[in-house]
């Protein structure tokens, strides 16, 4: 082969070095394959020591360079030294077995060659480190994207197990971790919400729950890690700050890192994990307040529906019975109590019932559905008052829940016989307006509900004609200003004696401003019932 | 939720399909790009990576499918992504792999352009 084309070969394999995996083999067999020389070893450099990269078989090298290699092509001790060199930085050297057979063409040709294998690793390291400079820089930017879509989409994100789900995704991408733990405040504890590989119990650590929410800012652990992550050597923690109170810890654990070991989070992770719990507990914020709205669109869905079922329940006209002025009042609440009130006509003879059911809202609701039907069946059995009352205890005591009762008065109005008969189970107090005064017709049993073996007596009183009959429920009678202070019965009974002669709807009125004139400002807090019956003279 | 990947090859008649489950990090990545580097060695020229079942990748598991691709590339080959996550669809975009692979929406409109 002409010398020419030997020595074009030659750097042509030496710019293909540039794309070997295996450098110290290719530079070796370059060097071996176009000069005269078959035997040698290549070093290169790694940090400031020249270590042996390849050789040929049975040549013997040292495994590190005792000296920097020289600034030019340098025969010493039998071996020729080829610095593989820019005028800047040295690479390694090619040492080559020197059998005294050489030209000062081969020295050339070997000079050229190591400054133009300078060249190429250094072009190699120079494109390495721009790509991992590019890296880098993308790397930045991809995290600065994140930290911004990470506010958008955990902001749109109301739904809190997506929400955990993505909060743990961006922590673990974000920081390189292979585990990673939501834990969201239960009572005083923090309880896990989310994990994404092995974590240790249910609780996060009470001591170093306290720990990190006190210190109030991303901390990086190494001993103790193993208390949240199973077998784990490093791990990062740090409070999720409510607008209140640390409303949860996210931790992650098992930084990776490019060599395939696993290291402790630096400050970079500290600060990005940083900005990003306060987007967290921004996010988590939203999601309760959205939960809580939620529940309460369910909690007055459900008032409407109870209100709506008591009202259809009540009578929607009074009924008209000779020789009988009846008037009613009924407001409910707007938490729906349980107020029922119901009449019934049969021979002449009026039945009134007032009733108060223990309880709020839907529950209370349904109590008065079941003893709105429960009486009727009863009242058209023919039963009398306290059968009535007797057969409504045992339905509502076995039916019920354990603590519901019904307080309730039912009274008879017999014109005729000028009596009124009446149970009082554990209400309060009706009144009998007549020329004789003021008497009340009080509580003679235990309310309907408590005591399965509860039975009630009906009781007669004479009720002269022109009498009239007063029932209320207690939102009357403890009705509160806006200093919590009650109407009482007293207030009831003034009105009651002042207006004694007037019809039972202007009763009604006078009992409905005085009422209103005193809690004026203060919400009503219990339903309110008012039934009045008077007779005629 | 579990850490693992998992990875399985759909051999075609013009290449295959990788399809992955779970985390690409560094033990994914690597995982990966084993399967990768088998199917090249056999001659494979055409990669699809299907990521449907994977919702986090990490920058290790980029900076080694960036290898993959380089290295699909210096053989002459192409390798091709489809079904990622919106969050990974922008990290790629990012990172640059969209410069060096085609990314598709769905598996079918890949198949049909890469002729699989």
């Amino acid at each position: 082969m002409p010398p020419g084309r030997r020595f074009s070969d030659f750097l042509h394999e030496i710019q293909q070095i540039e794309k070997s995996a295996a450098r110290g083999e290719a530079i070796l067999q370059a060097f071996t394959r176009h000069t005269p020389f078959e035997s040698g070893a290549v070093y290169l450099r790694e940090g400031t020591s020249f270590r042996l990269s390849a050789k040929t078989p049975q040549w013997i090298a040292p495994e590190i360079l005792d000296a920097d290699p020289p600034n030019d092509v340098t025969p010493s001790n039998g071996l020729i030294f080829v610095p593989l060199r820019t005028p800047r930085e040295c690479h390694g050297a090619v040492t080559l077995a020197d059998g005294g057979q050489h030209s000062e063409e081969d020295f050339e040709t070997l000079r050229v060659a190591g400054a133009l294998l300078g060249a190429v690793i250094t072009n190699q390291r120079m494109a390495q480190e721009m790509r991992e400079g590019d890296f880098q820089l993308k790397y930045r930017l991809w995290e600065l994207e994140s930290l911004y879509d990470i506010g958008l989409s955990i902001a749109a994100t109301l739904n809190i197990d997506e929400l955990a789900d993505e909060i743990l995704f961006r922590t673990i991408s974000l920081t390189n971790a292979r585990r990673a733990a939501l834990f969201l405040r239960e009572g005083t504890r923090f309880k896990v919400y989310r994990s994404f590989g092995d974590v240790r119990g249910d609780f996060l650590d009470d001591e170093l729950a306290n720990e990190v929410v006190k210190q109030g800012t991303p901390m990086s652990f190494e001993e103790g890690a193993d208390c949240i992550f199973p077998g784990c050597m490093a791990f990062v923690a740090l409070p999720i700050k409510g607008n209140n109170e640390s409303i949860g810890v996210l931790a992650a654990a098992d930084r990776e890192t490019r060599d395939g070991g696993i290291g402790a989070f630096d400050t970079n992770d500290l600060r990005l994990l940083s900005s990003f719990a306060s987007q967290v507990g921004i996010a988590l914020e939203n999601s309760r307040l959205h939960r809580e709205a939620l529940e309460k669109q369910a909690m007055e869905r459900e008032l409407e529906l109870a209100a709506t079922i008591q009202r259809d329940i009540l009578p929607k006209s009074l009924p008209v019975v000779e020789g009988i002025e009846l008037a009613v009042l009924a407001r409910p609440a707007r938490q729906v109590g349980g107020d029922y009130h119901v009449f019934f006509e049969r021979d002449g003879v009026l039945t009134m019932i007032v009733a108060d059911v223990a309880g709020k809202s839907m529950p209370a609701a349904l109590l008065v559905s079941a003893l709105h039907a429960a009486i009727h069946l009863l009242f058209e059995e023919g039963r009398e008052l306290a059968e009535i009352a007797t057969e409504l205890n045992k339905h509502i005591h076995r039916w019920s829940a354990e603590n519901k009762f019904v307080t309730m008065v039912l009274v008879e109005i017999d014109r005729e016989a000028e009596t009124i008969r009446f149970v009082n189970a554990g209400h309060n107090p009706s009144y009998v307006i007549s020329d004789f005064g003021i008497d009340e017709l009080r509580s003679h049993g235990l309310p309907v509900g408590i005591l399965s073996s509860s039975t009630y007596k009906t009781q007669t009183r004479s009720f002269p004609s022109g009498a009239t009959v007063v029932l209320y429920s207690d939102g009357i009678t403890e009705a509160e200003d806006v200093n919590g202070e009650e109407f009482e019965n007293a207030r009831l009974e003034q009105i009651l004696e002042q207006y004694r002669n007037e019809s039972p709807e202007v009763l009604r009125d006078r009992i409905a401003e005085a009422v209103d004139a005193f809690t004026v400002g203060a919400p009503q807090k219990d339903d309110q019932t008012l039934v009045i019956a008077r007779t005629a003279r | 939720m579990n850490e693992e990947l998992r990875v399985a090859v759909d051999r075609r008649t013009n290449g295959a399909i990788l399809y992955t489950k779970g985390y690409i990090n560094n033990v994914g990545g690597e995982e990966i790009a084993n399967r990768a580097y088998e199917l090249m060695d056999a001659d494979v020229r055409t990669l699809l990576l299907n990521l449907r079942e994977t919702k986090i990748v990490n920058s290790i598991g980029i900076s080694i499918l960036i290898e993959i691709i380089e290295k699909m590339i210096d053989k002459g080959g192409k390798i091709a992504f489809c079904c990622l996550t919106p969050v990974i669809h922008k990290t790629f975009q990012i990172m640059g792999l969209a410069n060096y692979a085609t990314i598709y929406e769905n598996e079918e409109a890949a198949i049909q352009d890469l002729a699989l």
